[in-house]
């Protein structure tokens, strides 16, 4: 396993990465590659520590005062967690979508056009293109072009959710976390947006927590479950495949929670 | 009110209903097995009733097989199960299939011996008989590996097969001989090698049944052998 | 038993009344009987029983009056407990949870509650309202209303070439009130009336322009030719009503003349009530009292009042324009400073500063800040700004030449100080207020924390902050105590002019008009109140309307 290795299939890699909130260890070395242009789901009971894990990728978690890393998440042979590295910059090339749909209350156009903004393109005619080629990949495009100047909080649920994700592909991220994005949805946009990961995988890395087992399924390529262990600390049991994991995982306790037998 | 006593489970209506299924499949092997031994017995006896009482039970054995194939069906709907519980089901399903087929063999074993009731015995039978004891206990053992989710059972049961081979070419042999120097034999013969077909048919379709079994126990799908 | 006593032992027999009846409707209904019944019977036994026995109290221990107050109140609830009691219980059998009859009685019960409750809070604001309307009553009142004027000399009376005019104000010509000025003011008068109405110049320079020929006085405006050479201050009256005549247009000329030779006077003033009310009786006292006195309806309001000099002897022709504008300028450098300081202060706290006890403890000092008196802020300021800052208040430090620090900026800077931790909190609040996922949203785009408060947090909180921020300047623009003590003063001749000057407010001079010995000015006061009101309610619309146009913005 060498260092470059994450420049080629694996687009992130953690190594005996820990988490601690104060002294409370929330999450024991994990160690994992998430392979380049996949969908990587992590599932598990609530609170085992997935999103945690998925925020600790873009340093999102550095937002709640007092949590500390030991181990190193290496992206482009770069450990993340580096003080020379600024976790701005990460957050821009790794993008987060969340699990309540946060749109600003702004318009449609402003919502997408922030993140090409505060990185300081002032131009309008980019600013439009930048727009309209996000809104089209998150398949928002035919919905809302008729009217950008809306309010980003008058769509639906469903058309929410898409705008954040336009928001987060307008600055152009490499890899595309998603917490729970469909938790809050119904069953239709839900799809539509298990869709839209399908396509967007081609261009981009995703990571998705879920607690839906069957979207996992139907939409991931790899999967990884993840436990509490006596100390409650999250642990990564068993990460492979997912047609693997879904028809024969190999630890007893995969297979308990997948069949919902758990507990 | 009175106050609950104990937890509910997750998953206890699909566990309920896993347990019918074993149940009800169990059962099927137990009328196949029993039409086997029957018809094999009006064979040797030329018992005209037994065999038609073979012939009419046959039916009782197709009922229920489409009984647990739909009740698979509506647990694959309804319950959405995965792993151990989708392979499990899965492989219900064929194996009900396969005893349904291997019904239907007795059944041709029985018709067969309503046509050599007319004539007296060719002679006395040893193979045959030795035949359906052998796919008998066959069965017998791949339910039990089915049960137990024992591959090795399965694997040991699918070797057995070869007996049932060999005991087939010996019938198959030992009838050419008889036919060859009598030719008044031939009819009672070519009959008697169609009971010996479809008693070997019967050994391959357990056979059917032990990799399916396999499957569910290990993920793995393939030919044994 | 002695007045008081007899309210206070009222006022807590109703109290007692009010607990009886809450609660003795739901020991009703938990007992089988009707629970409006019960709450009668409560609501009576508390009110008698206290009476009652604070009579007896007072009866037996005459002189003991707080005993038989407390002891009336206790007997009244010490009744009620025993009623409670001692209600027989109707109710057969016990079920742990009330149905049929019985739930109904509950249900009724429950909503009683509620209902009189309900009563309760509406009186409450009935009662606000109400004392508020006698507030703006006691006001309005004496803004508009009858006065008796007098003139010093009756229009009738003027003279003209030494004969009475005997025609109304209105028919005289130009001519006849050239006439009039020339005959019955004398020349200084005139002078002034020419620098002031005609070249409208400033009176430091008057002593200058008078001894200037005319034709550089008045070299924008018309004279005689004949009178070009003469110097300004050898014109007699004849010629110096001449060239009033000649520059003012006819009404101006009536107006000066009405204004300044007849010089009507208020000599009482009536309420608009009595006004409207009592038109006869003001119409006898008139008659005896100020046999030539004429009776006007008169606004206290007008646009004379808002736009005229202080004037500390006649309350009829005082006007508040150095007030107003004294008023004006003071809030606005009190808004100009608080406003960013304190909201920058709330963001600060709540943005960037951790939470250690360093923290806590200032957070703790802010809200006690909030409640100090405000003539401590009044003494903070004479300290600070007026003494120790004096170079900078002043305008020495910039060349302007006020003599010392009691400026408008002083009190500027004091009132900002006053509304500052109270804009602080409240914007704390708003900011407070903001959903974390917007925050979340932003970082998560790659935002600095300043882009994320400035594009995010600032906007959402933002009509949270300027509610407070409205609340704050109503506070600082009524303030009377710290303004005394940082020197404003409460007569000036002249108005404010910039940060640097003297100053007088709005409080300041309604203090003052309310202890001067003439009646009028308690008119004047009256009519100043309204004009207070008026600016708080303007500065108000405007920040709700910038509140509105936010909140349109986020939803």
């Amino acid at each position: 396993m060498t260092e470059g290795y994450t420049n080629g299939r694996f687009a992130i890699e953690t190594r005996t990465l820990h988490l601690y909130y104060g002294d409370f260890l929330a999450i024991r070395n994990v160690n994992m590659r998430f392979e380049r242009n996949q969908i990587t789901a992590l599932i598990g009971p609530s609170g085992c520590g997935k999103s945690t894990l998925l925020r600790s990728l873009n340093r999102m978690n550095e937002l709640v005062p007092g949590t500390r890393i030991d181990g190193e998440v290496l992206f482009h042979g770069q450990n993340l967690y580096d003080p020379a590295v600024d976790p701005v910059e990460v957050r821009r090339r790794i993008g987060m979508v969340f699990q309540r749909p946060n749109p600003f209350p702004k318009s449609i156009f402003d919502n997408v056009a922030y993140g090409p903004r505060i990185l300081g393109q002032r131009n309008k005619a980019v600013l439009e293109e930048i727009v309209e080629r996000s809104l089209r990949q998150a398949a928002l495009w035919d919905e809302v072009k008729d009217d950008l100047k809306k309010s980003g909080l008058a769509l639906s649920g469903g058309q929410q959710q898409r705008l954040c994700i336009a928001r987060a592909l307008a600055v152009e991220p490499e890899i595309i976390l998603m917490d729970e994005p469909c938790s809050a949805l119904d069953p239709i946009a839900t799809l539509r947006i298990e869709d839209l990961m399908r396509e967007l995988k081609s261009d981009y890395t995703i990571v998705i927590v879920t607690h839906n087992m069957q979207q996992a399924a139907r939409v991931s390529d790899f999967t990884a479950f993840m436990l509490l262990d006596e100390h409650r600390a999250g642990e990564l049991i068993e990460y492979d495949r997912t047609e693997k994991i879904f028809n024969r995982p190999q630890d007893q306790r995969t297979e308990d929670y997948i069949t919902g037998r758990f507990g | 009110m009175e106050m609950p006593d104990q937890p509910i489970k997750a998953r206890s209506v699909l566990d309920r209903e896993l347990t019918v299924l074993r149940d009800n499949t169990l059962r099927a092997s137990h009328m196949v097995e029993a039409a086997i031994e029957r018809a094999v017995a009006a064979l040797k006896n030329q018992d005209v009733g037994l065999a038609q009482q073979v012939i009419t039970d046959d039916q009782a054995i197709n009922a229920l097989r489409f009984e647990i194939e739909g009740h698979c069906y509506r647990l694959l709907a309804l319950q959405q199960p995965t792993a151990r519980d989708l392979r499990a089901i899965v492989t219900a399903i064929h194996i009900v299939v396969e005893l349904e087929r291997i019904g239907d063999h007795a059944a041709g074993i029985a018709k067969l011996t309503i046509e050599l009731a007319k004539e007296p015995l060719l002679k006395p039978l040893i193979d045959i008989p030795r035949m359906a004891v052998v796919g008998r206990e066959m069965m017998r053992d791949s339910l039990s590996a089915y049960l137990n989710w024992d591959a090795e059972q399965a694997r040991r049961t699918v070797a057995r097969d070869a007996e049932i081979d060999q005991l087939n070419d010996q019938v198959y042999r030992e009838l050419l001989t008889y036919m060859l120097q009598d030719p008044r034999t031939i009819n009672r013969a070519t009959y008697l090698l169609w009971v010996a077909h479809n008693l070997e048919r019967i050994g391959d379709r357990i056979t059917n049944i032990c990799e399916r079994v396999i499957f569910m126990v290990t993920g793995e799908i393939g030919e044994i052998e | 038993m002695d007045r008081i006593v007899f309210v206070a032992v009222l006022t807590l027999g109703l109290l007692a009344s009010l607990n009886g009846g809450l609660s003795m409707t739901q020991t009703a209904a938990r007992k089988g009987h009707n629970p409006k019944l019960g709450a009668l019977l409560g609501a009576v036994t508390g009110l008698v029983f206290t009476l009652l026995a604070a009579l007896a109290v007072i009866t037996l221990l005459p002189g003991q009056a707080i005993l038989s107050v407390i002891g009336g109140f206790a007997a009244g609830m010490g009744a009620l407990a025993l009623l409670r009691r001692a209600l027989p219980d109707r109710v057969t059998e016990q079920e742990a949870l009330p149905s049929g009859a019985a739930l109904q009685r509950n249900i009724a019960a429950r909503r009683l509650q509620g209902t009189v409750l309900r009563a309760l809070f509406f009186l409450s604001i009935a009662l606000a309202i109400v004392m508020l309307a006698i507030l703006m009553w006691t006001i309005v009142t004496k803004t508009i209303g009858l006065t008796a004027v007098q003139y010093t000399v009756q229009p009738e009376d003027l003279v003209v070439n030494g004969e009475p005019v005997n025609r109304p104000l209105d028919e005289l010509s130009e001519a006849e009130l050239q006439a009039v000025l020339a005959d019955n003011a004398r020349v200084a008068r005139l002078r002034v009336f020419v620098l002031q109405n005609v070249i409208e110049a400033p009176e430091a320079d008057w002593p200058t322009l008078s001894g200037q020929p005319v034709s550089r006085v008045l070299k924008n405006n018309e004279y005689p030719a004949e009178l070009a050479d003469a110097a300004f201050n050898t014109l007699d009256e004849a010629q110096t009503a001449g060239l009033l005549a000649l520059n003012l247009d006819r009404d101006s000329l009536q107006e000066l003349v009405f204004d300044e030779i007849i010089q009507p006077q208020v000599v009482d003033s009536w309420p608009l009530w009595t006004s409207l009310t009592q038109r006869d009786e003001i119409n006898a006292v008139v008659a005896e009292e100020y046999p030539e006195a004429e009776i006007v309806w008169r606004s206290w309001v007008s646009w004379d009042f808002l736009s005229s000099p202080l004037d500390p002897r006649k309350a009829d022709d005082t006007g508040l324009r150095p007030a107003l504008i004294g008023t004006l300028l003071v809030i606005a450098i009190t808004i100009a400073f608080a406003f960013p300081v304190g909201v920058g202060a709330a963001i600060y706290l709540e943005e960037y500063a951790g939470k250690n006890r360093l923290n806590q403890i200032i957070q703790t000092n802010i809200s006690n800040l909030a409640g100090v008196p405000s003539i401590i802020y009044g003494i903070l300021g004479l300290a600070i700004f007026v003494r120790s800052l004096e170079t900078f208040t002043s305008g020495q430090a910039f060349g302007a030449s006020t003599a010392n620090g009691r400026t408008v900026l002083s009190a500027g800077f004091t009132l900002a100080l006053l509304i500052l931790p109270l804009i602080i909190i409240n914007a704390q609040e708003a900011i407070r207020a903001v959903p974390n996922s917007l925050r979340q949203a932003s970082y998560g785009l790659g935002a600095t924390q300043w882009q994320t408060i400035w594009h995010h947090v600032l906007p959402y909180a933002m009509p949270g902050i300027l509610t407070g921020t409205i609340l704050a300047i109503s506070r600082a623009i009524g303030e009377t105590a710290p303004l005394i003590l940082v020197g404003g003063a409460t007569y000036l001749t002249q108005d404010p002019k910039g940060p640097f000057s003297i100053f007088t407010a709005l409080p300041l001079i309604i203090y003052r008009w309310t202890t001067l010995p003439q009646d009028e000015f308690r008119n004047a006061a009256a009519a100043a109140i309204v004009v207070l009101l008026a600016l708080l309610l303007t500065l108000n619309s405007i920040a709700i309307i910038l509140r509105n146009r936010f909140s349109r913005r986020l939803s």
